[in-house]
């Protein structure tokens, strides 16, 4: 148990956030294929920690989301969605909006949010806590 | 096999023996790291070359897509990036990704929104490049490889 919280540590690639019963997670970096991956382990790692109600994905410094990191988003939000919990995706650049809306691309089980305000609201209001 | 019939009889071993100084970008696809690589460079030159923000970023998600096609399906190969000049249409870049992977046999099928033979993907790949840019063309032959040659206008705001 103390070898696999030790790999989970290791394999942090960003800063997650843990606020009353939301996780959020501003995502900072270039995400290339093994980041995503590991961004998917460590959000899952997280949530199993610290039993967040919503985890909140912040990619308004992302330029680029391709079909991979979009199946990826949508499958760790599958997972979450599992563990009990929701997933708010929120700061989309309005560039990367486009491309997406024109690839076609679905996001499955998210709620996407404009800003972090509006996520922290929406998954507030859908906790029936807040 | 031809599916769009713009550029006439592409000889997929010529492009991909092309020499890396008739491209203003040329990258290696051999390794994971190399898609966001690719990625990047695109982004820069399409930066340089005056492409509105929106356009950038579609070029980049579609060199991308190209570029992980190259690593998933045929192990490796090449992007390379032309800035061109056409004089009615004004500058535009051409994106070619080349491999000499194992080809595809029904084309048409991968092209189609949803269709993959790759267990983690929403398999809009090709069909989303194809909506990304202004041209596409895709060459393939069994057992030879595979040339993708995908355009983008720049427009005037």
């Amino acid at each position: 148990m103390k070898k696999l919280i030790s790999n989970a540590r290791s394999s942090r690639v960003v800063p997650v956030i843990s606020l009353g019963e939301f996780l959020l997670v501003p995502i900072q970096i270039d995400l290339d294929d093994r980041t995503v991956g590991l961004l998917q382990q460590q959000i899952l790692e997280e949530l199993e920690n610290t039993r967040a109600q919503a985890v909140i994905i912040d990619v308004r410094m992302v330029d680029v989301i391709d079909s991979y990191i979009s199946y990826t988003i949508s499958e760790t939000a599958a997972m979450a969605r599992l563990m009990g919990c929701r997933t708010v995706l929120c700061g989309i650049q309005p560039p990367v909006a486009l491309t997406l809306a024109q690839m076609g691309v679905m996001l499955q089980d998210i709620i996407v949010a404009r800003d972090l305000e509006h996520a922290l609201l929406v998954a507030g209001s859908q906790s029936g806590v807040g | 096999m031809l599916y769009k019939n713009e550029h006439e009889n592409v000889d997929i071993d010529r492009v991909f023996n092309s020499p890396a100084e008739e491209y203003d970008v040329f990258i290696r696809i051999a390794r994971e790291e190399d898609i966001a690589v690719a990625r990047q460079m695109a982004k820069q030159l399409a930066q340089e070359a005056g492409f509105s923000l929106a356009d950038i970023t579609k070029i980049a998600t579609a060199v991308s897509e190209l570029a992980r096609n190259i690593y998933r399906y045929a192990g490796q190969g090449r992007i390379m990036i032309k800035k061109l000049l056409n004089e009615r249409e004004g500058p535009y870049l051409e994106v070619i990704a080349s491999d000499r992977g194992p080809g595809i046999a029904e084309i048409e099928l991968v092209m189609t929104k949803g269709y993959t033979t790759y267990e983690r993907s929403l398999g809009i790949g090709l069909s989303g490049v194809k909506r990304l840019m202004d041209s596409f063309a895709i060459y393939s032959e069994v057992g030879k490889g595979t040339v993708v040659i995908a355009g983008k206008r720049r427009r005037k705001f």
